[in-house]
């Protein structure tokens, strides 16, 4: 056995042994334990320094409170800083080191803080780090990060997996102690959809280390047939290693569990962790309550612990926290610890009581000190004694641990996290839960129930009462009879009265009282100011333990009560969440789903160089032997478009059917431009507008049969102009009688463009598409020849003669490999987003670098377009603004540079030659460049005010960023062939 | 010249052509499906509901109110489109999906458990019968899933999300060894 | 972390499956409506702490634009109703 593991006792293993190392040193500890346990037991009391000063700190708690105890679990990527050690399932090989000391644990320079404390108080840094204001990002904050910050995380990347997951049910339970457990007996045996979700690796909560008996068995025995009857019930899910960290909206629980947390190798197919919402019809939290540290001087050395969390130790684990222990306490509570501490045969060096008087029975001859206060602390890396006053005498008592007990907090977290504020009750000395209605009950210790037999009958009773709620018949219960239990009372303690050591309120950020003193003093004695000026309840553990305590102390040095001084805000989440959890799989290439075109396979073969387009990946330009760069892939592309032909994957632009008597009408009011009588076998090029006068999107509509269009929209505004037209469907015209969905992913749509586009479809295509067939902006359904039912369309983006033909999707790789095939004679080429940007540009063609929700139809050269006769559309009353018809708008003109050697970029400023780059002197912008292979110099489409009275005109394009200045010439936007006639050909 | 066209299925190069080992939880993919999107006219959803229930040749898949997806495993994409725009000529507009749709089908006692991972609504038996269907978000993505039995539910997805779809539900069926591939032909 | 909204015609679902578009208190003015009601109707929004009704399209399922009366400060819903029947229910 180690010095402090308990001859006999507790609830670990003994048969099973694990090693672990701490701080590089070999340890062993049991199945059962946690990381604090083992070092408890191991004499490894010292587990880390603090914030500020750098203090010696010791394990404090049992639980999830836990300010001191904090330990990196771990190596390289896989290192989880800040880990509980109170927590921290122990098990075979694991490695943790401690946080916040340089060099080592017991030698720590920083501690030299220490030494300098009396300027080190609160708002310290705010106030003499105020000047030189240069010094702060370069001196001063260098410097206090590095002395400052608590474990440190990793900047590689994080190895392991997380997922996330929905869960239901009708009644959540929180904890698994004496409360929840008789919560999901109740609702278990009523058939209820149950979730018991608890964060200790095993579930029986307090029952775990409890002496008292409950009807004929032990505590621990009452848990185990609890849990067993639980596990045979199909309705109950039990969660244990899940903390339940958050109330959302809707009754929504935020819920973390660690499913592979506790083993040294994680099996790669499940998750380390996994993030659970889980959508409750009614929840109960049992979650318990928190003992409350005592302030008193000296407070803070190691071997100060919670008397409870000692209990804890000595019952369920084994373990003593000292071999002979002082209880500081002002309630009964203390004296259970002392009981059970001495019935493990530890030696209780004295009971220091802050009450005058009381009934609480202490062990056989152990001394009680009643009226007392505890003013110091001896020893230097653990407790050698307590200095205790009574009536103005000192005495030091030698011990090597001592047990605080200031009284009970119910742990209210979750019921506060939605705005609501914790009540402060005067009879408990404590603040309650608000009524929150009956989607969240809080039972037990939780809500002020602080007996074993209290809890018992509250589970069972407040789950009744919810099973009734949801209408099941409940089943009945009698709350079992408890024997040997202490009624923990406690009369409220805010300070131990004249402290001769710091009395720290917040371990973890190291606050203490003189700090929240000072920060009134200083006027920010509000408690969330006092939060901020003093950091109290800053750190990772957001002031579990000092909240309650710092509330206490300011309500007391002003003289008023708690409920007027109140408490900080209670946000999500109860305890700290791994971001990995919160993003669970979405990572990498599950960020986002990728899109794929049916012609993606296609492209790939043909040597696509790929580009994200939102969520679709579309060809930038297909590479051959021998191109170094993707100008070199997409001029050439460009050239054989205008010589010879070309296919282009088009698939990604959205097609909607659109059907109905009133289909023509609903399009009529959709587009600037009249739609009403566009033929059968016609497409049309369509704007369409936003309420306020400005392009949305545009695209061209077909109409199939009388009722039957199918339109096109653009790549990225599919689903924008989708959602837009069911808003104008439903909300405006719910009486037009239309309907309409997207078949975006039923069709493979390629454009074939250029001189030989014809010849190479006519060989497929069993239809006459001559230009007398089917001349420009034809439309409708085609048989390939072999059967192949196809729709085409003779529309023309690049300024070619060219065809979209539309077949399955299915099928796309094939049609678009018989049509290379068929133009392999012909030259043609397969060719990408570049070249097509190119080819529209030359062509003068607008697309959403033009459309920025800036430009009106007239500014982008469409006025003539926008239907004065129509009654109505979308965008038309705005339209008319005198802001949108001015002279001197900016028009859409083409640029070319006057020396043909230089360069025009996309997003430069025109100015007048010899004008001062300035907003006053700005004259637009330019929208879209590029470099012309059938020009041979860039040409650009640009923004320019009153633009179409300026052609022949020079303006110099200001490049700021590029450090460049272009005099360019004011030209018609379409560059290539003005008048149609390839188009027409 | 006379051409045959050979379809492919967005999974075909992420497939083994002969079905594997099987696991008890498994992701089986016809290779095609006859599917088309009904959409009724005004006031005329329940007759076409009605209508395709008496047909007997589809599984009917609800979408939105008066929209649906009627799907068939034995029909060909022309004949359930030709079929049932005959059926419904007075009452609804027919859209040919079966491109543009592609199916999973999920079966296996932890299918349940794999879905939550993804789909926040409540597959209960209790609370999602068997027969029932709706869209729904899975993970990222938009899916109409319905429910073919106790334990087996059908996905029916964009063409373009197949792969990312795929990918997904990979990952979160792989503590439960799942296995995938397309239906055998009968 | 979530919430949830009840749509008519799919049930409870996550709030993911669903865009918001703003205030459904707005009625597209008529065409020969004043200019002040048609800036009112395209510009002008109120921002409300309380009872407010918003459209919501339910875009991962039945894809509806759908009238949500929340409240914004303390997120309870109280009703969901399909805009086309809010919209006939009014020009009634």
């Amino acid at each position: 056995m180690t010095a402090y593991r308990l001859a006999s006792g507790g609830l670990t293993d003994r048969s099973a042994p694990l090693d672990f190392r701490f701080d590089g040193r070999n340890l062993t500890g049991f199945s059962g334990d946690t990381l604090a346990s083992a070092l408890l037991a191991n004499d490894q009391l010292l587990v880390g320094r603090s914030f500020k000063y750098h203090r010696p700190r010791g394990i404090v708690t049992a639980g999830p409170s836990e300010p001191n105890a904090l330990v990196t679990i771990g190596k390289g990527a896989d290192s989880d800083p800040n880990t509980k050690a109170t927590v921290a399932e122990l098990y075979s090989g694991l490695d943790a080191r401690s946080q916040n000391r340089f060099p080592s644990l017991k030698y720590d320079i920083g501690a030299l803080n220490g030494l300098l404390s009396p300027f080190l108080g609160a708002g310290f840094y705010y106030k003499t780090f105020m000047w030189p204001a240069a010094f702060w990002e370069k001196v001063y904050e260098p410097i206090i990060r590095k002395a400052a910050g608590l474990g440190r995380a990793v900047l590689e990347r994080d190895p392991q997996a997380y997922e996330k997951c929905w869960a239901h049910c009708d009644l959540l339970v929180v904890g698994s102690g004496p409360t929840g457990l008789m919560a999901a007996l109740t609702a278990g045996r009523a058939g209820l959809r149950v979730i018991l979700a608890d964060e200790d690796f095993r579930l029986g909560g307090s029952l775990l280390g409890e002496t008292a008996r409950i009807g004929d068995a032990s505590a621990q025995d009452f848990a185990e047939r609890g849990l067993a009857e639980l596990r045979s019930l199909p309705n109950v899910t039990m969660m244990p290693r899940t903390t339940v960290f958050g109330w959302y909206d809707d009754n929504v629980f935020g819920a973390v569990e660690r499913m592979q947390k506790h083993v040294a190798l994680p099996q790669a197919k499940l998750p380390v962790e996994r993030l659970w919402r889980i959508i409750a019809k009614r929840a109960l939290l049992a979650t318990g309550a928190e003992e409350r540290p005592l302030v008193f001087g000296g407070n803070d050395k190691p071997g100060v612990m919670m008397a409870g969390a000692m209990r804890t130790y000595a019952n369920r684990f084994g373990v003593a926290a000292g071999k002979s222990v002082a209880i500081f306490s002002n309630g009964s509570a203390g004296y259970r610890t002392a009981a059970d501490l001495a019935a493990h045969g530890v030696d209780i060096a004295a009971i220091i009581d802050s009450r005058a008087d009381g009934s609480d029975r202490a062990p056989d001859g152990v001394r009680v000190i009643r009226s007392a206060s505890v003013i110091d602390t001896k020893g230097r890396q653990r407790v050698a004694g307590v200095v205790v006053e009574r009536s103005g005498f000192e005495q030091t008592i030698a011990c090597d641990a001592i047990g605080m007990s200031g009284g009970w907090n119910p742990i209210i977290h979750l019921a506060c996290q939605r705005g609501a504020k914790a009540v402060w009750s005067e009879d408990l000395k404590t603040f309650l839960a608000p009524d929150v209605g009956n989607g969240l009950v809080v039972a037990g210790a939780a809500a002020g129930r602080y007996t074993l037999a209290g809890c018992l009958k509250d589970g069972a009773e407040k789950a009744a009462a919810l099973v009734a709620d949801l209408g099941f018949s409940a089943v009945s219960h009698t709350a079992p009879a408890v024997e040997g239990e202490i009624d923990p009372s406690f009369t409220a303690l805010w300070y131990s009265p004249g402290a001769k050591a710091k009395a720290f309120v917040d371990f973890q950020n190291d606050v203490h009282v003189k700090d929240i003193g000072l920060a009134l003093r200083e006027g920010f004695g509000h408690v969330e100011h006092a939060k901020r000026y003093t950091t109290n309840g800053m750190a990772t553990d957001q002031g579990k333990l000092s909240g309650i305590n710092a509330t206490g102390l300011l309500a007391a040095m002003q003289g008023i009560s708690p409920a007027d001084v109140g408490t900080t805000t209670f946000r999500p989440f109860y305890t700290p969440v791994a971001f990995g959890a919160l993003a669970g799989t979405s990572r990498d290439e599950h960020a986002a789903p990728v899109r794929k075109s049916p012609l993606h396979g296609w492209a790939q073969r043909h040597g696509a160089v790929f580009v994200d387009s939102g969520l679709w990946f579309r060809p930038a330009y297909f590479s051959r032997g021998g191109e170094k760069t993707w100008r070199e892939s997409t001029d050439r592309e460009v050239r054989n478009v205008r010589e010879n032909a070309g296919l282009c994957d088009v698939s990604t632009l959205g097609k909607i059917e659109i059907f109905g008597p009133d289909a023509a009408e609903f399009l009529n009011r959709l587009y600037c431009n009249p739609f009403l009588k566009l033929p059968v076998g016609k497409a049309r090029y369509g704007l369409m507008l936003r309420e306020d006068g400005m392009v949305y999107d545009d695209g061209t509509t077909s109409r199939l049969s009388h009722e039957h269009f199918v339109m096109t929209t653009t790549t990225a505004l599919a689903s924008g102009v989708m959602s837009h037209m069911e808003y104008c469907a439903q909300v405006h015209w719910p009486d037009l009688k239309v309907r309409f969905c997207s078949s975006t992913d039923q069709w493979a749509q390629m454009a074939i463009a250029g001189p030989k586009a014809r010849l190479i479809l006519q060989a497929l295509v069993e239809d006459d598409i001559s230009d007398a067939a089917f001349p420009f902006l034809a439309a409708g359904a085609v048989t390939l020849k072999g059967g192949l039912k196809a729709r085409l369309f003779r529309i023309s983006f690049s300024g070619e003669l060219a065809y979209e033909l539309a077949v399955p999707a299915g099928l796309g790789e094939a049609v678009a490999d018989a049509i290379m095939e068929e133009g392999r004679a012909h030259g043609i080429c397969a060719y990408g987003l570049e070249a097509l940007n190119v080819l529209r540009i030359e062509k003068g063609h607008v697309t959403h670098a033009e459309f920025d929700g800036r430009v009106t139809p007239d500014d982008a050269g469409f006025g003539r377009m926008v239907s004065a006769q129509k009654p109505d559309f979308i965008g038309k009353r705005l339209s008319t603004r005198y802001g949108l018809t001015a002279a001197d708008r900016m028009q859409m003109v083409g640029l070319k540079p006057v020396e043909t050697d230089q360069h025009i970029r996309a997003g430069a400023h025109l100015l007048r030659e010899g004008a001062k780059p300035s907003t006053l002197n700005d004259q637009g912008y330019v929208s879209s460049a590029c470099f012309s292979p059938t020009l041979g110099h860039d040409i650009a489409l640009a923004f320019l005010k009153s633009g179409r009275e300026r052609y022949g005109e020079r303006v110099v394009v200001w490049d700021k960023l590029a450090g460049a200045e272009t005099v360019a010439e004011i030209c018609n936007p379409v560059f290539v062939d003005p008048g149609n006639t390839k188009l027409n050909s | 010249m006379s051409r045959t066209y050979i379809s492919r299925h967005p999974l075909d190069d992420l497939l083994p052509l002969e079905p594997g080992i099987r696991a008890v939880d498994h992701l089986d993919i016809p290779r095609s499906s006859a599917i088309v999107s009904v959409m009724a006219m005004d006031g005329e959803e329940a007759s076409v509901t009605a209508g395709l229930a008496a047909s007997g040749v589809v599984s009917i898949r609800f979408t939105g109110p008066g929209e649906l997806l009627a799907v068939s495993q034995s029909e060909t994409p022309e004949s359930l489109h030709r079929n049932l725009s005959l059926l419904l000529a007075e009452t609804a507009y027919i859209v040919d999906q079966s491109d543009g749709r592609v199916v999973f089908r999920l079966s296996g006692p932890n299918v349940r458990r794999l879905l939550a991972k993804g789909i926040a609504t409540d597959l209960h038996p209790a609370m999602f019968e068997i027969g029932a269907s709706s869209n729904v978000l899975c993970g990222h993505i938009s899916v109409n899933l319905a429910r073919t039995g106790e334990n087996e539910f059908e996905l029916i997805v964009m063409r373009s999300f197949a792969v990312a779809l795929f990918d997904d539900l990979k990952v979160m069926g792989r503590e439960f060894d799942l296995s995938a591939g397309f239906s055998v032909r009968v | 972390m979530a919430s949830l909204i009840h749509c008519p015609h799919c049930g409870v679902r996550p709030k993911e499956e669903f865009s918001i578009r703003g205030d459904a208190s707005l009625v597209r003015p008529d065409p020969e409506a004043s200019d002040e009601a048609w800036n009112d109707y395209v510009h002008i929004r109120s921002n409300p702490r309380g009872r407010y009704r918003e459209h919501w399209q339910h875009g991962a399922g039945c894809r509806r634009w759908l009238v949500v009366e929340r409240d914004t400060f303390t997120h309870e819903v109280f009703s969901v109703t399909d805009a086309a029947i809010v919209k006939r229910e009014g020009s009634r």
